[in-house]
């Protein structure tokens, strides 16, 4: 059998590389729990520091599609309300037709539905060129100009294009923000193409005084009418189905926020607990390992002597 | 008779004091990393005188026949050579964590991904120029971003490169010691002190060349050392009394190459050959970069082409440059940024183009999945050589102590030295003052 004794400088060295160690290891443990990162820098852990930057990412494009959600949802009520506002102006607009209709009314009470339509008509005009909130039109499609513009001789005619805008706001998941101006305002009557606000100056000039038969021109009106109330109807079932499936996204982007936040923290965070049982332990060795070097380098056969 | 009594003490007595002086010689330098320890060597002195048949001893004492170092060329080899393969793991270690440092604390890829998230918020409504300038000052951020980097890379390069000179200062500066020492060792003669420190000092600079370059040793009778750099090819450092100065040139991507006079190698372990690969590392993260900065900038360009800005004329150029070091944004306002497909009239919100970008740079092979793979790769290849390193710790450490029991001081051996030490000059007193006794009974018959 060989007995290596250990040389005083190699007990030395040996004794102070073990405590640098022990001491490397409590600021290691410090600092996580310092910082409450387990992760310091990529090379601690680099499958865990690649999986922290793809939750970063998702979160971080999850935020921005929220925030694209509830925009995007603004937009739709918005356009929700403006139809709402023309089905209550299509509505008066029948009830007028109806009383037009009537024989008993006389040219007088002609003349003020007549001046009522108009103030419609104008109205009217108005809602179809309302804008959001960031004073973009609501119904011109993608085209950044005013939805409708009155043409030569009064006419309005639209001025967008036929193409919805559409927000990604998940995943694979596109909505359109609103609906389009001829979608909302143009329709078919007997295959002849028309717009509500062809429909309601029609209406107001055929019981303007001088005009012939207006009781019969306002009976044909009412069918034009109902084509506009069923074109509005349909596009405000639309936008309400757009605006439940806004909220059914923003539910889950909500669920998917809390689930990158629980990822992130199994994945990247210090098990406190964990931490300062181990930092205490450390400790512990750390105390013991320094007491014993003084004891064994103070026994020295020189103080023997 | 009596005289040669005393002679033996006397002997004895300075035999002991000799070798009292080498064990307060050895303790005196126990905390002396290059020092071997020492002892006395001593021989029995006798003379045998031969008349006829009949033998004759004469009793001398003892011979101080002279000082013994304590060394083991085995151990020794085996301690360069783990200290070696550790500073060269080290060295490679100190600088990709250098250029690991620079790379995430510049942020290139949270960079990207705040650029895509600005565009995706663009898309929310493309003609809100506020957002318009929020996703070109995010642009201008990740430029800047990457730049950064690449200055990182750059300091991280210069640093390992003036680390490698300063590392062939102390390589030069011992190999022209080492070649002083073989020439003096040859006038040395054996078992003198003079000698033993000519050893400690040649044994001290071929540990100071391993640490920055392996090599091998092979040891002359005289004791003067011939070294030859571990590498390809294995070219002569030192040979008797002359060195060979080792250069470093470095190519335009930062890449060190190595020569002995003409003669170019590339050296296999020890600090500098870890610095060479860290820089050769650094060069290639530098590449990765720049293919980065590129996708980013020709991608983001060719979107750009393809639409139209918000007056609806024809995208200009988003990124000026072609690398990380020279990327800049070109648009001068948000204004410029081309969500809307080509041929699109002026406040289009139209955003298929921008959707494009957006496929573009976040795709799996778009620059934020480029980035994320390059800072995954680097990290890996360093957790790898932590454990490497760590492994390497314990082997050298492990080398150093099995040394230095050999052929180190151990305080409590020469204590226990110096007490029977103490007790042999005292015993050879003893032998002195016994034959003045006899002598004194001798004169003193009557």
């Amino acid at each position: 059998m060989t007995f290596v004794a250990t040389s005083t400088s190699g007990f030395y060295e040996r004794s102070l590389s073990q405590m640098e160690t022990l001491r490397g290891s409590l600021q290691q443990l410090q600092s996580q729990i310092a910082t409450g990162q387990r992760i310091e820098r990529g090379s601690d852990d680099p499958v865990g520091a690649a999986r922290l930057r793809s939750l970063s990412r998702v979160e971080r494009l999850n935020n921005v599609e929220q925030e694209n959600a509830a925009r995007l949802g603004q937009d739709i009520g918005a356009a929700a309300r403006e139809v709402e506002g023309v089905l209550n102006l299509y509505q008066r607009v029948r009830e007028l037709a109806v009383a037009g209709a009537s024989d008993t009314l006389g040219e007088d009470g002609r003349e003020a539905i007549a001046l009522e339509l108009e103030q419609i008509g104008e109205e009217l005009f108005a809602r179809s060129n309302a804008t959001n909130f960031t004073g973009q039109p609501l119904f011109a499609g993608t085209a950044g100009a005013p939805a409708f513009v009155e043409g030569a001789g009064g006419a309005v005619i639209y001025n967008g294009n036929s193409e919805n805008a559409a927000v990604p706001i998940a995943l694979g998941t596109e909505i359109e923000r609103s609906v389009t101006g001829d979608q909302l305002f143009e329709f078919d009557v007997d295959g002849t193409p028309t717009n509500a606000f062809a429909v309601t100056s029609g209406l107001a000039a055929a019981l303007s005084p001088g005009a012939p038969d207006p009781a019969s021109a306002a009976q044909g009106a009412l069918a034009e009418i109902d084509a506009a109330i069923d074109t509005a109807n349909r596009n405000q079932t639309v936008l309400g189905t757009r605006l439940a499936w806004v909220e059914v996204i923003q539910q889950s982007q909500n669920e998917l926020s809390i689930d990158i936040e629980e990822q992130r923290s199994e994945v990247g965070d210090t098990d406190i607990a964990e931490a300062i049982t181990r930092l205490q332990q450390t400790l512990t060795v750390l105390e013991a390992s320094q007491s014993s070097f003084v004891r064994v380098s103070s026994l020295n056969l020189f103080n023997a002597l | 008779m009596t005289s040669s009594l005393i002679n033996i003490g006397r002997s004895g007595a300075a035999a002991a004091r000799a070798s009292l002086e080498l064990t307060a010689q050895n303790i005196a330098n126990a905390a002396n990393p290059d020092y071997s320890r020492r002892r006395l060597n001593q021989s029995e002195l006798v003379g045998t005188s031969v008349s006829g048949f009949n033998y004759s001893d004469t009793l001398i004492g003892v011979r101080i026949t002279g000082i013994d170092r304590f060394e083991n060329e085995t151990l020794q080899r085996q301690a360069r050579d783990a200290s070696s393969d550790l500073g060269r793991t080290n060295a490679e270690l100190t600088g990709l964590r250098d250029a690991e440092t620079a790379l995430e604390q510049s942020n290139v890829y949270s960079g990207l991904v705040e650029l895509e998230a600005s565009l995706t918020l663009l898309e929310s409504d493309p003609t809100d120029s506020a957002l318009r300038t929020g996703a070109l000052e995010t642009a201008r951020q990740l430029a800047n971003t990457l730049n950064t980097a690449d200055a990182g890379l750059e300091t991280a390069r210069t640093l390992t490169q003036s680390e490698i000179n300063a590392g062939l200062e102390v390589v030069s500066g011992a190999a022209t010691e080492l070649a002083r020492i073989n020439a003096e060792l040859g006038s040395a003669r054996e078992g003198t002190a003079g000698r033993a420190a000519l050893l400690d000092a040649r044994d001290a600079a071929l540990t100071d060349i391993s640490e920055q370059l392996g090599i091998s040793v092979s040891f002359e009778s005289s004791g003067a050392a011939q070294v030859r750099i571990n590498g390809s090819p294995e070219p002569i450092l030192v040979q008797g009394s002359s060195a060979s100065a080792v250069t470093a040139s470095y190519g335009a991507d930062g890449t060190a190459q190595f020569s002995v006079g003409a003669t170019s190698f590339a050296p296999e372990s020890g600090q500098l050959a870890g610095r060479a690969a860290a820089l050769t590392g650094i060069a290639g993260l530098q590449d990765e970069l720049d293919v980065i900065a590129n996708a980013t900038i020709t991608r983001a360009n060719d979107a750009q082409a393809n639409g139209a800005a918000l007056d609806g004329s024809g995208g200009q150029p988003f990124f000026s440059g072609t690398s990380a070091s020279d990327i800049a944004v070109a648009l001068s306002d948000g204004e410029g940024i081309a969500t809307a497909p080509a041929g699109s009239p002026a406040n289009s919100r139209d955003t298929s183009n921008l959707g494009n970008l957006l496929i573009a740079l976040g795709g799996n092979d778009g620059p934020i999945k480029g980035t994320d793979t390059m800072l995954l790769s680097l990290s890996s290849r360093i957790a790898g050589l932590n454990t490497t390193h760590e492994g390497l710790t314990v082997i050298a450490d492990s080398a150093r102590a099995t040394l230095s029991a050999q052929t180190g001081v151990n305080l409590d051996d020469e204590a226990a030295n110096l007490v029977r030490l103490q007790q042999a000059f005292e015993a050879n007193s003893r032998v002195i003052q016994v034959a003045s006794d006899l002598f004194d009974t001798i004169l003193s018959i009557r």
